[in-house]
């Protein structure tokens, strides 16, 4: 019977979510490049806000169920594949199947429902409830002239747009114009997200990118200086990109997109070379994916179980 | 958490067939440590693990209820389409009884609107007005209303994204299954031989074609959520 104390997380070969095989690893973070950080940490951080933008982030609420008891199954296990119910307590009435008795009208269906979760969006109430409750989650149609600035900086994270081009798709009356932005955002203590989008406006594409970069935010790795806990180097695409930590006082030495994400994640003092391509978007995302691959010296010495002096010996 | 007595027998599953795979050439090799045995072409799946998956699949499910969390069930197979509607009628819960749109929980913003839409059509139809109109318009609004009832008539209680999601077949439903784990929402899924079981977060291996075996966990699984509801509701 697993314990309580599996984490959700556990790296044992023998658990029921393997991470050893690759596949499976992908298909619980979604993507290497971009995955999310421990998604509790995700959610509550917009849990906060009401619907601000267009698209708008929804919280899941549900990070207090807990389903890890079955991280540490193992079925090839005998002792695991034992079945003990508990005892059949002496007053228990089988329950009818929901496919017997009588069906319910639909007026009692529709007033117990409304019990349990007010009149929502049926249109009619038995309860007397107001039926046009929803509305206020309705942004209202924002039109001409109205401001849609107040979307500026509601979660404390700052957006810098590292490159906007003009993208062609031909067809078959012409040349279709859009504008592809990549901007970075981050608030300057460890986080940034780095985005894409495209519209037909450069104010649009912009909007749609911060939208997309807020989804994948990553925490860097820092100490107390504000610099890296060691050298890491990360590719994506053609981009490879070199980041080192660097003294106080150094300053940020790094090119184009490498700098902005440096910058907006809070770093004050590091060095970083793109040794691919010099793509911007490649370039920020690979940043992205060098910073993923650093670990603290703590973690690795709680990982290791070894005591952290060891580790500069 | 707490562990209850389910009445769960194994005579009772094997009556309703749940020990029956699939065929053997359909197989998804990370089935094995389910699989008990192969007969006939048929691979059998292993009674006790899935007694003990579905103990408890549905004791996270009462605790959940105990919390007054909300849950979703996604069936549509249209062998299961009308057991699952009546399940989650009796067990209070929203349902996706037809064809699961793309981008239902993930699009949740763009599946506002439609219900809001499908509100107003409601209320309108309730007052009447609808036919107060002309023929054409009243009779395209009536079509437009229908479609929303088949598709969204389970769901027009939700105010938000579930907390739970229950899916019956794992491969008519995978685009609900993705979009769980992009959100991150816990899903307890049927799982036959052919499926993959390191998907969901609980799954339970058992037969997904046989209806009296869909009947048998929902079953179990509505009565789990009928208790936990009724002890939220005495406690808060």
């Amino acid at each position: 019977m697993a314990t309580a104390s599996a984490t959700l997380s556990s790296l044992s070969s023998l658990s029921l979510h393997t991470t050893a095989n690759s596949r499976i690893s992908l298909s619980k973070t979604r993507n290497p490049f971009f995955t999310k950080p421990t998604k509790p940490s995700l959610y509550h951080s917009f849990s906060s806000h009401p619907t601000t933008t267009t698209t708008a982030t929804f919280t899941v609420k549900s990070s207090d169920i807990d389903t890890t008891f079955f991280d540490n199954f193992n079925p090839n296990d005998e002792t695991d594949t034992v079945f003990n119910p508990p005892e059949r307590p002496e007053d228990f009435v089988a329950p009818p199947s929901f496919d017997e008795g009588p069906m319910e009208t639909e007026e009692e269906i529709a007033l117990a429902y409304e019990e349990l979760y007010g009149p929502a969006y049926s249109g009619e109430s038995y309860l007397g409830n107001d039926i046009y409750v929803m509305d206020s989650k309705v942004q209202k149609k924002t039109g001409f002239g109205s401001k849609t600035k107040r979307e500026k900086v509601k979660d404390g994270f700052e957006e810098r747009v590292v490159q906007v081009r003009r993208v062609t798709k031909v067809v078959k009356g012409g040349k279709q114009l859009h504008f592809r932005a990549v901007v970075v955002v981050g608030d300057k203590q460890g986080q940034v997200g780095v985005g894409v989008g495209k519209a037909k406006e450069v104010v649009g594409a912009v909007q749609k990118s911060a939208i997309n970069a807020r989804r994948n935010i990553v925490s860097v790795p820092m100490t107390k200086y504000l610099t890296f806990p060691h050298r890491s180097e990360g590719d994506y695409g053609a981009a490879k990109v070199m980041l080192r930590p660097a003294s106080p006082g150094t300053g940020v030495i790094a090119g184009g997109a490498v700098r902005i994400v440096l910058e907006l994640a809070g770093v004050e003092n590091a060095l970083g070379k793109q040794l691919g391509s010099n793509n911007a978007l490649n370039n920020a995302r690979a940043t992205v994916v060098a910073v993923q691959k650093m670990r603290q010296f703590r973690d690795v010495a709680r990982d290791r179980g070894i005591p952290m002096e060891e580790l500069w010996k | 958490m707490t562990r209850r007595y389910w009445n769960i027998h194994l005579e009772e599953m094997m009556e309703a067939g749940v020990h029956f795979g699939h065929g053997t050439s359909k197989w998804n090799p990370r089935m094995e440590p389910y699989i008990s045995s192969k007969r006939k072409g048929i691979h059998i799946i292993n009674l006790i693990r899935t007694a003990r998956f579905l103990s408890e699949a549905c004791d996270l499910v009462f605790d959940t209820a105990s919390r007054g969390k909300q849950f979703l069930i996604v069936g549509t197979k249209n062998k299961a389409a009308d057991s699952v509607a009546r399940a989650a009628i009796r067990a209070r819960c929203h349902y996706v009884n037809k064809k699961w749109l793309g981008g239902m929980l993930t699009n949740w913003y763009t599946t506002e609107t439609i219900l809001h839409k499908f509100r107003d059509l409601r209320t309108e139809q309730k007052m009447g007005r609808l036919n107060r109109l002309p023929k054409r318009d009243s009779a395209m609004l009536k079509r437009q209303l229908s479609h929303l009832q088949t598709y969204l008539g389970g769901i027009k209680y939700m105010t938000g994204l579930p907390d739970i999601v229950i899916i019956v077949d794992q491969q008519e439903e995978y685009m609900a299954l993705r979009e769980c784990m992009i959100l991150g929402i816990p899903t307890i899924c049927l799982i036959d031989t052919n499926c993959d079981p390191d998907l969901a977060d609980i799954s339970i291996p058992a037969n997904d074609d046989a209806i009296a075996s869909i009947r048998l966990i929902l079953n179990k699984l509505v009565f789990a959520i009928c208790e936990g509801r009724s002890s939220y509701i005495r406690n808060p």
